[in-house]
């Protein structure tokens, strides 16, 4: 028995894209209903999904143990001396992809939500968001490594047209920027898929495959082959797998992202439009973290552990330069920009440690980054859309007019800041434990990396309590005067309804984590033994 | 893994720890339909009859520890439990049992206030949090607890928010606390990391990893076998920062005297009787994990603290600054107790300092409470809680003065009061301990003996500025304060009582006979000094008199003969700079770092990268120039080129047949010319 429930949850969204090409354009209001049932019926088909997902299913390099499998031929072309071109439609879940699956499904409600006042060219928005959708969801489920790069690439497009239409005054440098980032990332990566390409058969069927299983195991590997990890192929003196292992780290790496290749990310995000810095935020930073894990570690294990090391580093100082540099921002959006910065690089340095704990601590913190990203993304939203200003300084005392929103952005802030009881504190906690775990159990980490880490702790709650009290305590101060106190009213119901969720399910989360670890551990514990074995 | 069976201690002590928590939430889901505070009230007063329970129960019989599973991580599974054990219940009683004289108090200290709903909210928070905290049996559960309730106290002290310097305050401690969280957190995972759990009973208990660890060390061994000696130092040292954080220790003071931008009643519970003793607390609780090096700076750090903390409340003129200060000196105190080993004796002084601090405060509260009042019935315009501003206030309040003198001479630890037994005798062992030394921690007991001194000088003092002479302000004695209402005065005299000998012995001279100190036993004895027991007490007293004499001369009869403004008299009221340090070396540090990181990103990586695209653009733009000029051209030259030839051609096509002809004999005889010429 397959009902192809993972197929149809990527696809439902083309179909409304569809649904809406067709829907004339006059009737305005009707996109954004089909793009909310949409996503409701994502949302709850993702949410059965995870329920009805089996922990034991640890997925990583055995088809066997993935879920919701679809594997069907998709493109076969006899090349004449190259052998036969074997692509297959290949998609399946596991822990690293079940969680973040129901995320993307949750914050695209989100955005859709958030997305309910779009005025201008409202049919080619919301078709453009279907299809970032359908692509989002693809990402995370595609195995053969030829369909995951086409719904990476396909990811590319509609944000760039979102955010060079739809954006704010430098929408057009930025869209660019974010494109042109990402695309020197993807560019090379397409080098080494082909390379992997012609490395690796099909046990099968020895016809070479794109199948990242196969990639997974070095006995597919053709003897004297590019990648081949036995031949020890070199390129200008690097050892060929590392240079793979490098090239497709720093594409997902440009994602995550890193410090030094971070600077799309506040453009990016400060000139989108609200709900696509929630997507940006909420699910493409994970793309990167996802594919960190998915296919540079787990195709290239040998290699991981050569710049585990490495990986940590720029994991300390992105956690570390990224909040001091949050600390010195006035416009709030930005702040909260290099905070994902910040806190990503937990991401990294519980991936780079390689250690249960710290990988299930990154993969964790992921799944909570996403929706609390979200969650102040939506909120600095709702500020701009009253008054269309961000600037820190220019508000004083909002507690006292807007109550609600002041508990929400306090929550908010407080759950972000990693106060125990919310999800971003088990996240943090477990990737510092792992991180200094590492030295004990495989040596990859040295122990001040957790020590430097734990200082990005500290230093989030300066800037997150700054704001707070620059903005929210103290007598009511607006630059806008009368005009913005008439003007900044509380939360509305609607607003109310996107926040309380996502909200309540952080604080779930942090009080039960093993709603989410149960499903993750059996997938982690694989993919460490899987690289460190 | 079965469930644990539930018996009865343990059903209440989950109830004493849950009940404020559903108190918690009701109040936050009502908001502001629950001003009265009555579930507040009702949840505590319940949970006090829970914890009584369970400490009957517990009390010198075997510990329980009973655990539920809370999550897996890869192959750990981490747990939720309790661990009842003689510390853990004592803790518990007392916390509840400060708790609720301070609910009660608030129901009329709070009365009227506008966001009162969100105080017993957040109170109840606090409450559970801090219940969590003492009964937790392992130690990230004890970490999320610690965590809660700094963050209550940040709600707390922050609870008027529109005042700008609460709203500082409460960063400043928060961030503070965040330092020492860092501690703690670096410190349980140096024990997780070598150890694999955290877990009290498995680390600490009597067959736990560090009981064992310390039979190795009577045989010779001296670290622990599996962590190495620099670790275990730097885990102690690690988790000293958390307790020095959260117990105010010099020099993270700092956020303790601001924090009294909080509501006194908010003062006296967290920031004197419980939360800021969990710094304590915690080191007892994992007191087998200290070497020697990390006694010592806790020695040291606690001898440092209550020294200066002591001398920086001589000149203070803010009466909760005082306090807050002598809180912060007597947390010293009681760091002392735990790096000379006699951790029982710590406990015991946070035990009897929680009931008379948070008496102080209390009536601070009563009579800030009443000159708010009058200045705003007579529009005095004056600061309330400044002691210039008092003065003569035993006449109109006569209860709140003996329940303050009370307090005030436990404080200075003089005979019949609970103080007098604890501190003294932390003072006795202090020597003891010292008289096995033989470095410079020799001064230690002596440093204690003049912050001993000096608090009985500042307590002194408080007292006479506001209780003696004659009313600084001449509206008094028209307006006529009065006594505060009777939920304020019995929370006070309840707590007066608990100040007193009485609850703790039948001898009020002889600490040794305290039934608290007869369960919690120190882990090695210190050789006694028979002759200090009888010197230290009576030194103390007779200092304590002798102070009294001085501050008479000096406040009451007002024959002060110092002038204010001399070198030791300002350090002292500046507070010795701390925070002028702080704010402008470290902050501005911080901040300048942030800045300058904040350029680099800007004009630096980003520079880079857009500096990039601006050679991606020179680039195509010579590409541009060239294609158009060289390749195109080319191209052109071509094209004209062959135009040009065409042109020249054209010319020979005339059509007359002679030429025709003539050119056809031009070429044949210059075959025959090249063929004679090469063949020949």
């Amino acid at each position: 028995m397959n009902p192809h429930l993972l197929t149809i949850l990527i696809f439902i969204p083309l179909v409304a894209a569809m649904i809406m090409f067709i829907v004339p354009s006059g009737k305005r209001a009707a996109y954004k209903y089909i793009a909310l049932i949409t996503g409701i019926l994502q949302l709850v088909l993702s949410g059965g999904m995870y329920c009805l997902f089996h922990p034991k299913g640890a997925g990583i390099s055995e088809e066997r143990l993935y879920q919701f499998v679809d594997h069907i031929p998709w493109i076969r072309l006899d090349m004449g001396s190259f052998g036969r071109l074997e692509i297959d439609y290949f998609i399946g879940v596991d822990g690293l992809s079940m969680p973040l699956l129901f995320l993307s499904a949750l914050v695209m409600v989100v955005a859709i939500g958030a997305s309910w006042n779009v005025q201008k060219s409202v049919k080619g928005y919301f078709i453009l968001l279907m299809i970032l959708d359908m692509a989002v969801m693809g990402v995370f489920s595609a195995l053969d490594f030829f369909l995951f790069y086409v719904f990476y690439e396909l990811m590319l497009l509609p944000l760039y047209f979102l955010i060079g239409i739809w954006g704010g005054a430098r929408r057009e440098y930025a869209a660019m920027k974010f494109f042109l980032y990402t695309l020197f990332g993807s560019v090379f990566m397409l080098l080494i898929m082909v390379g992997l390409y012609f490395s690796v058969t099909n046990p099968d069927t020895g016809a070479h495959t794109f199948n990242m299983l196969h990639m997974m195991n070095p006995a597919n590997y053709v003897n004297g082959s590019f990648f081949s990890a036995l031949a020890n192929q070199e390129l200008f003196g690097i050892s060929a797998r590392l240079l793979g292992f490098v090239v497709l780290f720093i594409a997902f790496a440009i994602k995550v992202p890193i410090v030094p290749l971070h600077t799309w990310l506040p453009d990016a995000h400060v000139e989108a439009p609200t709900p696509i810095s929630i997507i940006l935020a909420g699910i493409l930073l994970k793309v990167g973290g996802y594919g960190i894990l998915r296919i540079c570690f787990s195709i290239f294990p040998d290699a991981a552990l050569q710049s585990a090391w490495w990986l940590g580093l720029i994991g300390v100082v992105s956690i570390v330069y990224g909040a001091l540099v949050a600390l010195a921002q006035r416009d709030l959006k930005r702040m909260i920009a290099y905070s994902s910065v910040s806190h990503m690089g937990f991401v990294l340095l519980g991936i780079a440690s390689l250690t249960t704990e710290g990988t299930a601590g990154a993969l964790f913190q992921m799944v909570s980054h996403g929706f609390l990203s979200a969650a102040l993304f939506f909120l600095v939203g709702m500020l701009y859309d009253r008054v269309h200003d961000r600037n820190i300084y220019h508000f004083r005392g909002l507690a006292t007019v807007m109550p609600r929103y002041t508990v929400f952005i306090a929550v908010a802030f407080f759950a972000s800041l990693g106060l125990p009881g919310f999800s971003a504190f088990i996240g943090e906690v477990f990737v510092i434990i792992g991180a200094f775990n590492a030295e004990s159990i495989n040596g990859l980490l040295p122990r001040w990396m957790a020590i430097a880490g734990s200082l990005g702790i500290l230093l989030s709650a300066v800037y997150f309590l700054w704001t707070l009290q620059r903005m929210f305590f103290g007598q009511v101060r607006l630059k806008g005067g009368n005009v913005w106190s008439a003007a900044l009213t509380d939360a509305s119901p609607r607003e109310t309804v996107i926040m309380v969720p996502m909200l309540a399910l952080a604080l779930v989360l942090g009080i039960y984590p093993a709603l989410a670890l149960d499903k993750i551990n059996a997938s982690v514990l694989a993919l460490v033994e899987l690289i460190t074995k | 893994m079965p469930l644990p069976t539930l018996t009865y201690p343990v059903l209440a002590a989950v109830s004493a720890v849950l009940l404020p928590f559903v108190g918690f939430l009701l109040q936050a889901l009502m908001g502001k339909r629950s001003q009265n505070g009555a579930i507040a009230l009702i949840t505590i007063a319940l949970s006090l009859l829970a914890a009584g329970y369970t400490f009957a129960q517990v009390w010198g019989n075997e510990p329980i520890h009973v655990q539920w599973r809370w999550f897996t991580i890869g192959q750990q599974v981490f747990y939720v439990g309790l661990l009842l054990d003689n510390v853990s219940v004592l803790m518990l009683l007392l916390v509840a049992f400060v708790a609720l004289p301070v609910h009660a108090y608030s129901v009329a200290y709070m009365k009227g206030d506008s966001g009162i709903h969100r105080y017993w909210t957040y109170l109840s928070l606090f409450c559970s949090a801090m219940l969590g905290l003492v009964v937790a049996d392992n130690l990230l559960l004890m970490y999320v607890c610690w965590e809660l309730v700094g963050f209550a106290s940040y709600l707390l002290i922050g609870f008027w928010f529109t005042r700008d310097a609460a709203a500082a305050a409460n960063k400043k401690a928060f961030i503070v606390n965040r330092i020492g969280d860092i501690g703690f957190l670096i410190g349980f995972a140096i024990l997780y990391s070598f150890l694999g759990t955290l877990d009290l009973n498995t680390l600490f208990g009597q067959e736990g990893f560090f009981a064992t660890a310390s039979g190795a060390e009577a045989s010779g061994i001296i670290a622990h076998p599996k962590i190495p000696a620099g670790w275990l130092t730097t885990a102690g040292l690690a988790f000293f920062l958390g307790a020095m954080a959260k117990s105010a220790q010099f020099p993270l003071h700092v956020w303790l005297p601001a924090a009294m931008e909080g509501p006194t009643s908010v003062s006296s519970l967290i920031h004197a009787a419980t939360m800021v003793a969990a710094g304590v607390f915690l080191l007892a609780r994992i007191f087998p994990l200290f070497d020697d090096t990390a006694l010592l700076v806790i020695a040291t750090t606690g001898a440092v603290t209550a020294f200066v903390a002591a001398y920086f409340a001589l000149t203070q003129y803010d009466i909760k600054k005082i306090l807050a200060y002598s809180t912060i000196s007597q947390l010293g105190f009681m760091m002392v107790g735990i790096g000379i080993g006699m951790y029982q004796l710590a406990l015991f002084y946070l035990v009897t300092h929680a009931f008379f601090k948070c008496l102080l405060f209390l009536g601070a509260g009563a009579i800030i409470h009443e000159l708010q009042h009058l200045n705003d019935k007579h529009q005095l315009g004056i600061d309330p809680q400044d002691i210039r501003h008092m003065g003569g206030l035993r006449k109109y309040m006569p209860i709140t003065f003996v329940t303050m003198l009370i307090a005030s001479l436990a404080l200075a630890g003089f005979p019949l009061t609970a103080g007098y037994l604890s501190k003294d005798a932390l003072l006795i062992h202090a020597f003891e301990w010292a008289a096995l030394q033989n470095d410079a921690s020799v001064a230690i007991p002596y440093v204690l003996a003049v912050a001993s001194i000096l608090t009985s000088f500042y307590i002194l003092r408080l007292l006479a500025k506001v209780f003696l002479g004659s009313p600084a302000i001449g509206v008094m004695t028209s307006a006529r304060p009065h006594e505060a209402s009777a939920w304020m005065l019995v929370p006070m005299l309840v707590l007066a009582a608990c100040s007193l000998f009485p609850l703790f012995t039948t001898s009020p001279l002889n600490y040794g006979q305290a039934w608290l100190l007869q369960k919690i036993l120190p882990m090695a004895a210190l050789p006694p000094l028979p002759l200090l027991h009888v010197l230290v007490p009576l030194l103390t007293t007779m200092a304590t008199v002798a102070m009294t004499l001085l501050v008479w001369q000096w406040y009451v009869k007002q024959k002060y003969p110092l002038k204010a403004g001399g070198l030791f008299f300002r350090l002292s009221q500046q507070q010795g700079y701390v925070d002028v340090f702080y704010d402008r070396i470290v902050a501005a540090a911080v901040l300048r770092c942030s800045n300058v990181l904040f350029w680099v990103d800007k004009h630096i990586i980003d520079g880079a990268v857009n500096g990039l695209a601006a050679l991606g653009r020179i680039l195509a733009a010579i590409a541009g120039w060239v294609d158009q000029r060289l390749v195109d051209g080319f191209v052109r030259l071509v094209g004209k080129l062959a135009w040009g030839l065409g042109n020249v051609l054209r010319r020979s096509q005339t059509g007359r047949l002679q030429d025709y002809m003539a050119s056809v004999f031009f070429i044949i005889l210059v075959i025959l010319l090249y063929h004679l010429i090469v063949q020949a």
